[in-house]
């Protein structure tokens, strides 16, 4: 009994302390935010500070924010569409498909993920320059729907193997169409599946900055982009980054928090 | 006649050859979107990439440009640079995904019982994967700047660090990224571990708990070789990750100082996007991409080997 206590207790306090060592950090860079600029620069560091919003109004005297932060909207919400549009009936077809080339040409989705991104970057570069897509974001949903595309049907291809061949034989008996059983069968059973592959796109492409900062110009530019060209410039201050990096972390962390379950869920069940 | 007669009988006309073929036809159309999208996005470039990396080719004198067969390789298999960022590279790996696998077990082991405090402790714990990298690193450069960063300007108080600070020191540099990676990928090692612990068959831990093996003995006879599958496909995941690592590198140190934090994938970047080198840029990326194949492959054989073990398949 006291054992049990004592290595319940051994748990979570370790869960604690890794709690703190995870958190914490970031808790430190948006705290600057809140900090008079004065009191980010003090020697030794202070800890104590009256709050102030300050450092918000210097963001939006700086910078475009919703300008920024509809580009990396557009960027995403554009690679999520466009991704789960190509991935998700492929996913399909090859789990369900009885030719020996399916599983081959799942695991070449597969690959494609593992390509270091940097890898096609200047190939692709050098194309979108030549087609004349360079500086324009449609270049950026190009290239992340790529990636991701690869990285749904190889997900979805996971989760639609695993689930049951009979329902949609028995919809198939009743008359409906091969695509009416993928579409009002197999795709309502596996939601869980296409909301986890959604979060996944939708956090690389939101994260995202090697492609974008290559691909597009000022108008254009997505947050991620803004925070990065901000980041070595000398008058601008750690207040206001970290005041601007809540524009940027603040909605994906939200939304991975609400659909927590579905996180866990598609990294244990999708990559498998 | 009676053809239309018999085909009316048959329960489903659907089931026939015909339909046979229809299947087929169903599912590669299917596909076809998403391979073709992936071909000449992804796969054309590549394939141009290795075109490129047999040329003397640089952006800035496009006129001399010309072939120069495997020149660029074996330039850069006696280039100091490039076999630093190799090394700095493998470095890099070793040390972030050690620690990530041996502290992202023990996390795990510390959430396995399933009640509303672990469920809440590990959401939070999972902030940091979703955040964005170039955050990440801003973070670390907060808190390490050796004059008003919170953790740096103690460090080098207390003459732990240079008092320039963790990422200015040649010495503690990578040592400094590595740890960067562990905070940022621990959490997600530490999940996939999790869930395997959670498919362990629940009845065998329960039989050897009765027999009074100690925590330790089951661990190490029963946990662990059940849930090498799972550690393997962290070990796989976070290996190439790690590998190809870009971002946190480019936005904290940019690969100094000197040359102390490069990696093959911020090499082939300055190489090709900042001097215009595309042959030897492309030459970089597709020796770093054989190198990722190869760690793939391994792996992928060790996993099924391993599955085929636990699962008697």
């Amino acid at each position: 009994m006291s054992t049990r206590t004592l290595s319940r207790i051994g748990e979570r306090s370790f869960i604690l302390v890794m709690l703190a060592f995870f958190l914490l950090p970031f808790l430190w860079l948006a705290s600057t935010a809140y900090k008079p600029s004065r009191d980010i620069f003090s020697i030794p560091p202070k800890l104590t500070f009256p709050p102030t919003f300050e450092q918000f109004a210097t963001v939006f005297r700086l910078f475009d924010v919703w300008s920024l932060v509809s580009s990396s909207l557009l960027i995403a919400g554009g690679s999520v569409i466009l991704s789960l549009l190509l991935g998700v009936p492929a996913g399909y077809a090859l789990a369900r498909s009885t030719s020996r080339y399916a599983i081959a040409v799942a695991y070449f989705f597969m690959a494609i993920r593992m390509v270091p991104a940097v890898a096609a970057l200047i190939p692709f570069y050098l194309m979108m320059r030549d087609i004349g897509l360079l500086g324009s974001w449609v270049a950026v949903v190009l290239i992340n729907a790529m990636l991701n595309s690869a990285f749904v049907t190889w997900m979805m291809f996971s989760y639609f193997r695993s689930l049951p061949k009979e329902l949609e034989e028995a919809a198939l008996t009743d008359g409906c169409t091969l695509f009416g059983s993928f579409w009002r069968v197999a795709l309502p059973a596996v939601r869980s599946g296409v909301v986890a592959s959604t979060l996944f796109c939708l956090m690389f492409s939101w994260n995202d900055f090697l492609y974008p900062m290559f691909l597009t110009r000022l108008d254009s530019k997505p947050i991620s982009v803004a925070l990065l060209s901000a980041y070595g410039t000398k008058d601008i201050t750690w207040g206001t980054l970290g005041a601007l990096a809540h524009f940027s972390t603040i909605p994906i962390v939200l939304i991975v928090l609400f659909l927590n379950r579905y996180f866990v869920q598609g990294l244990t069940k999708g990559i498998h | 006649m009676t053809l239309s007669l018999t085909s009316a009988l048959r329960p489903f006309p659907a089931l026939s050859v015909s339909y046979v073929e229809r299947r087929r036809l169903f599912f590669i159309l299917m596909t076809l979107p998403a391979v073709i999208y992936v071909l000449v996005i992804g796969v054309w470039p590549l394939a141009q990439g290795i075109w490129f990396s047999l040329y003397e080719y640089n952006l800035l004198k496009p006129a001399r440009t010309h072939f120069v067969g495997l020149g660029n390789y074996i330039d850069l298999l006696s280039d100091t640079v490039t076999r630093g960022a190799f090394v700095n590279t493998v470095i890099f790996t070793v040390g972030a995904v050690t620690v990530e696998l041996l502290l992202g077990f023990a996390i795990a082991l510390a959430l396995w019982r399933d009640d509303r405090f672990n469920r809440i402790c590990l959401a939070l714990i999972l902030i940091p994967v979703t955040i964005t990298p170039l955050v990440v690193g801003l973070i670390f450069r907060a808190l390490l700047l050796a004059d008003y960063g919170l953790v740096g300007y103690y460090l080098a108080e207390f003459g732990l660090s240079d008092p320039r600070g963790l990422f200015a020191n040649p010495s503690s540099a990578l040592a400094t990224l590595i740890f960067v990676d562990i905070w940022e990928w621990t959490p997600l090692v530490a999940l996939i571990l999790l869930a395997g612990l959670k498919a362990l068959p629940g009845d065998i831990l329960e039989a050897s708990e009765v027999d009074g093996a100690t925590a330790l003995q089951r661990l190490r006879i029963i946990v662990i070789p059940l849930m090498l599958p799972s550690i393997l496909l962290a070990l796989t995941l976070r290996t190439i990750d790690a590998f190809r690592i870009f971002d946190s590198v480019y936005v904290t140190t940019g690969g100094g100082p000197g040359n102390a934090t490069n990696t093959l994938m911020l090499h082939a970047v300055k190489q090709g996007l900042e001097f215009f080198n595309i042959g030897r840029a492309s030459a970089i990326s597709n020796l770093t991409l054989i190198c990722i194949a190869v760690i793939a492959a391994g792996f992928i054989l060790l996993i099924r080997k391993a599955d085929r073990k636990a699962n008697g398949r």
